[in-house]
């Protein structure tokens, strides 16, 4: 072990904290101890992680894994991004979760596996090679999985195998990719350009891209892409809302990690450009956007409805990654911050809807304004950002990923990318303003005093609640008003890979 | 004195063996008693064995006595029979101490540990073989010592699956015998002695090629069948039924490990991979190995008898170790051994789990299992741990291996696609008949992952019913409301004690410390690779 220790603390901490919750007996009866661990944790976690970002560009190497291949950490721009996205929104979400959490049972489980699942995405933030990456992968899935099953109902646990396997399933196709990769590369460390050895690759180019795109799906898994999206719509929804928001807006993010990773740092976007793969990649992402858009459109349930939302706009970055283009990927990680900041507040405030009153469908939510105004505000904010509607700060990313396309010399695709982006935009509106719209203006017929009746006019959530969300719209707002500094960041690392 | 030590670890349990045999017939050995000598003797065993693998017997040989003419009985310990023996010494007495525990309440124990220990003598005996008449001949008595063990329960289910295994194994051997008899013939020294590399007079075996071909074939399915290989796989599932020390040790390493050591034995030893590499059996055994993977994971998937989930598993997994095997280079031998080391810690691993669940509460199915991870924290923690390293995830053993053998694939690939060596393509694909044969170790490899995640689906819906219990939900109406109450499926159990624990731990902790540090024995296997490829 040599190197950046101060790299490995954000990663064992909350994992070591997570276990001791987990098995502490005194965790399980007295909810008092078990806020206080579980928030100095993710306190502490936040800040062990800006001080591992802000430790410098040292690497860690903590032991050989096999004759070439060793277990590494290391810090650099897109770990900066990542990691302290991650960081950020487990602390606002745990938050919200002391409160959330009290109408489930078993809360010292579902608080353990959330600290352990920071760890775990820590350490895939920090990995510096691809085998390291690997590991941390296939860990998050294994801890991600209590959490869907929390309530283990039979449809959780009927969600949670579905989950498992998709997600395994991807893993293994990338581990195809992975396998062939070091037949072909010098070492699998994450480099900007990639470490693609020419010499070994020649000749092979056939097996070789077929890899790359087993890589592309199986990784694309875990971001909910066309074909393999189907856990998305099963696993989120029947997680506690602080799960769903977790799960859709940061675990989905390590599919496009992964992506991001192995095309950029791996590979080479010089490689793959201009080959099927590439075209492939585009329109399996576009067919995604669509769908997804369509689905949720055509969605009852909110929080499922927001499950297909997410299939839909995580494919929106990896169609700006698909276009190998600097614009493209500035939009891409662009809408990796602000679709997390969006989509955990949109799962937030659909798990105060449910704490308060109990309702899932989007055709009971009518006057809601009258029982939440300010959460549905947030709500209402973030929504309009998801449009896309300036000054909040999806418009930027989608700006970037239009622009992006439309440079990027795909053909048909640089004009097709913005068309099918924009059409997605409208149904994101149509699915998710309708609750903005009937529950401030319920319309003349309708009845108020089944509301009054169960006393829930006026019944704001509490604090705890809604300062989380408040601070995500917040965020959403002055990352669209002032989105200077990120994007110079964002355009950093873009400079460093293409 | 260390060249007659050689014959020491197969003949001493088979004598003790026979001993206690005898013992027991005439009066009830007392209990105490008859451990001590078991284990005694087992651990002493084992003490020798690891004695001949680190210090001495390099390079000796003893030929214990001539058949006729040039056939001899005859001991050898070199590199790949160190890792099967060290194997096998390591496993036997911790399966010994588990058994003792699990055997607690049966009868006719003391026929039961005679044969327990004979099987350790046999298995050795293969191990420390010197030439392909030994292995044979200690591969035959294999079946007969092993056959009373299957028949242990002497239920008419017993009864049938004994009599199943004696027909595969000795139908089995008789192929194999085939093989024997031409490697013979067509041998270079007249004998069959095992040689990095092959015995085989390649300028004689030319003339003939096909048929020789074919013999190999022949053979390897002859051997094949104590290494469950599809289409003569049928026995293992049924042997189930033997109690799980058996099941555990001989079904899931040493009867089968065996199987799958003498084909590595024929491959890399007798016939040689000069000879095969390219020609149509290679693309046979490949194929025939890849249908044994999906098979066996697919059916495991849809058992819902625990042991019998893993015995299918067992088949998909030792198949790895023949899709190693014929990727016949240097890197599949590599694969392929180290596959059935750190198999054997895994599987005899999860199958100790499961005999340590049929004990403390009898249960046999899977869907029996909720709930009981928090009941038997120890056992569930150490299944955890074998499953995971069972599916391939990074950080334990069986992750190493497979990505050796995946590795293993994709040269073998790169080479038969003509992408790779000038030189061994010409020959190739002139062999390869139809061009997609050359693509069959990229399918390899594609298979190799599908197996991954039928295991992870067999493997983790155990874990998944353990810990996680369906809750179901009671609501109850009473005048304040609805009230609703989660209901546990509850049993009493525990963990089982030390005897059964520690042989657990002590595989958990192997699994994650090849996991995480396989070098030192990568470069001991990668020699023998080197040597013999």
């Amino acid at each position: 072990m040599e190197g950046n220790v101060m790299l490995l603390l954000p990663v064992l901490f909350p994992i070591f904290m997570g276990i001791l919750v987990l098995t502490g007996k005194g965790f399980r009866t007295n909810r008092r101890s078990l806020t206080g661990v579980v928030l100095a944790s993710l306190a502490a976690g936040a800040v062990l992680t800006v001080l591992a970002l802000l430790s410098g560009d040292g690497s860690l190497t903590l032991w050989q894994l096999t004759a070439d291949t060793a277990v590494v950490f290391r810090a650099d721009g897109i770990s900066v991004l990542f990691a302290g996205l991650t960081a950020a929104m487990w602390l606002l979400v745990g938050i919200y979760s002391f409160s959330y959490m009290t109408h489930e049972k078993q809360e010292s489980q579902f608080f353990g596996w959330y600290l352990v699942v920071l760890g775990v995405l820590i350490g895939l933030d920090f990995s510096a090679n691809l085998i390291t990456f690997y590991v941390f992968y296939e860990l998050m899935t294994l801890t991600s999985l209590p959490l869907v099953l929390h309530e283990r109902t039979k449809e959780a646990v009927m969600a949670g195998l579905k989950y498992l396997f998709y997600s395994v399933a991807g893993a293994f196709l990338a581990l195809f990719g992975i396998f062939f990769l070091t037949t072909v590369s010098s070492g699998l460390t994450f480099t900007p350009g990639g470490v693609l050895n020419q010499s070994l690759l020649a000749g092979r180019e056939g097996v070789f891209l077929t890899a790359i795109f087993c890589m592309l799906v199986g990784f694309g898994t875990k971001a909910g892409m066309f074909p393999l999206h189907g856990w998305l719509p099963t696993a989120h929804p029947v997680a506690p809302a602080p799960a769903s928001a977790v799960l859709s807006g940061v675990i989905t993010k390590s599919g496009v990690l992964a992506i991001i990773r192995v095309i950029y740092y791996i590979v080479g976007p010089d490689v793959i450009r201009g080959t099927w793969v590439q075209t492939g990649w585009m329109a399996l992402s576009l067919a995604t956007v669509f769908m997804g858009s369509m689905l949720a459109y055509k969605e009852p349930v909110l929080k499922k409805r927001l499950a297909y939302s997410t299939v839909s706009q995580v494919s929106y970055i990896l169609f700006g990654l698909s276009l190998l283009e600097p614009t493209g990927f500035v939009g891409a990680l662009a809408h990796v911050v602000f679709h997390s900041l969006i989509k955990n507040a949109l799962f937030l405030a659909a798990g105060a809807v449910i704490f308060t009153t109990g309702w899932t469908r989007v055709e009971q939510m009518r006057g809601l304004g009258r029982i939440m105004p300010k959460m549905l505000v947030c709500y209402t904010a973030v929504s309009l950002g998801l449009v896309g509607i300036p000054p909040l700060s999806g418009f930027i990313s989608k700006w970037y990923l239009a622009q992006g396309a439309l440079s990027s010399g795909t053909g048909v695709w640089s004009w097709m990318g913005p068309v099918v982006l924009l059409l997605s935009a409208l149904l994101t509106a149509g699915y998710l303003l309708p609750l903005t719209i009937q529950g401030f203006f319920p319309g003349a017929d309708f009845d108020e005093h089944e509301i009054a009746a169960r006393r829930l006019i006026g019944k704001e959530p509490s604090l705890v609640m809604l300062v989380p969300v408040a601070l995500m719209a917040a965020a959403t707002l002055l990352f669209g008003c002032f989105p200077g500094p990120l994007l110079r960041m964002l355009e950093g690392i873009a400079g460093a890979v293409i | 004195m260390s060249r007659m030590l050689l014959c020491v670890p197969a003949l001493l349990p088979i004598i003790g063996g026979v001993a206690i045999l005898f013992a027991g017939q005439r009066n009830a050995v007392a209990e105490r008693k008859l451990e001590f000598w078991v284990e005694g003797l087992t651990v002493l065993n084992s003490l020798i064995l690891g004695w001949l693998i680190f210090g001495a017997g390099e390079g000796d040989s003893l030929v214990l006595f001539h058949l006729f003419g040039n056939l001899k009985v005859m001991f050898r310990l070199d590199g790949m029979g160190r890792v099967f023996a060290g194997l096998i010494g390591f496993l036997w007495p911790l399966a010994v101490l588990y058994s003792f525990e699990y055997m607690k309440e049966e009868e006719r124990k003391s026929t039961f540990f005679a044969y327990y220990l004979m099987t350790y003598g046999v298995t050795a005996g293969i191990a420390m073989a010197g030439n392909l008449i030994t292995m044979y001949l200690f591969y035959e008595l294999l079946t007969l010592v092993t056959f009373p063990l299957v028949l242990y329960p002497m239920t008419r289910e017993a009864r049938q699956a004994s009599r199943k295994y004696l027909y595969y194994s000795i139908g089995g051997a008789a192929f194999a015998f085939i093989g024997l008899v031409f490697v013979l013939s067509f041998s270079a020294t007249g004998t069959t002695e095992f040689m990095p590399g092959g015995v085989l007079d390649l300028q004689a075996a030319e003339a003939g090629k096909n048929t020789l071909y074919l013999v190999f074939l022949l053979a390897f399915f002859g051997f094949g069948v104590k290494a469950a290989l599809f289409p003569c796989h049928g026995w293992l599932p049924r042997a189930t039924v033997a109690p799980t020390p058996v099941t555990a040790l001989l079904h899931a390493v040493a009867v089968v490990k065996s199987g799958a050591f003498a084909v590595l034995r024929l491959t890399y030893y007798s016939f040689g991979t000069e000879f095969l590499r390219g020609s149509w059996a290679q693309w046979v055994m490949m194929g025939a190995a890849m249908v044994s993977i999906v098979y066996g994971s697919t059916m495991a998937v849809r058992e819902a008898h625990w042991k019998r989930r893993l015995a299918y598993s067992t088949i998909s997994n030792l198949s790895y170790i023949l899709l190693g095997a014929s990727m016949m280079s240097p890197l599949g031998l590599v694969a392929a051994l180290s596959h059935m080391v750190f198999h054997g810690f895994m599987k005899i691993g999860s199958f100790f789990c499961a005999g340590a669940v049929m004990h403390q509460t009898g249960k046999q199915y899977i869907y029996e299992l909720d709930g009981l991870g928090k009941r038997m924290p120890v056992t569930f923690g150490c299944l955890t741990i074998a499953s995971l390293s069972l599916i391939g995830i990074p950080m334990f053993a069986g992750f190493i291996s497979k990505w050796n053998i995946a590795r293993a694939g994709f040269t073998c690939g790169m080479e038969a696609a003509g992408l790779g060596m000038g030189a061994a393509v010409s020959g190739m694909t002139a062999a390869a008949g139809p061009g997609i044969w050359r693509f069959l170790p990229f399918g390899a490899v594609a298979v190799l992952l599908y197996s991954a995640l039928m295991t992870a689906v067999y493997m983790l819906t155990v874990l998944v019913r353990a810990y996680f219990p369906k809750l179901i939900r009671e609501i109850n109406e009473n005048g304040n409301g609805k009230e609703e109450k989660m209901k546990k499926a509850e049993t009493a159990a525990c963990d089982p004690n030390w005897m059964m624990l520690v042989p657990l731990l002590i595989f958990s902790v192997i699994i994650i410390g090849f996991g995480v540090h396989s070098q030192p024995l990568m470069a001991f296997l990668t020699e023998i690779g080197g040597a013999a490829g």
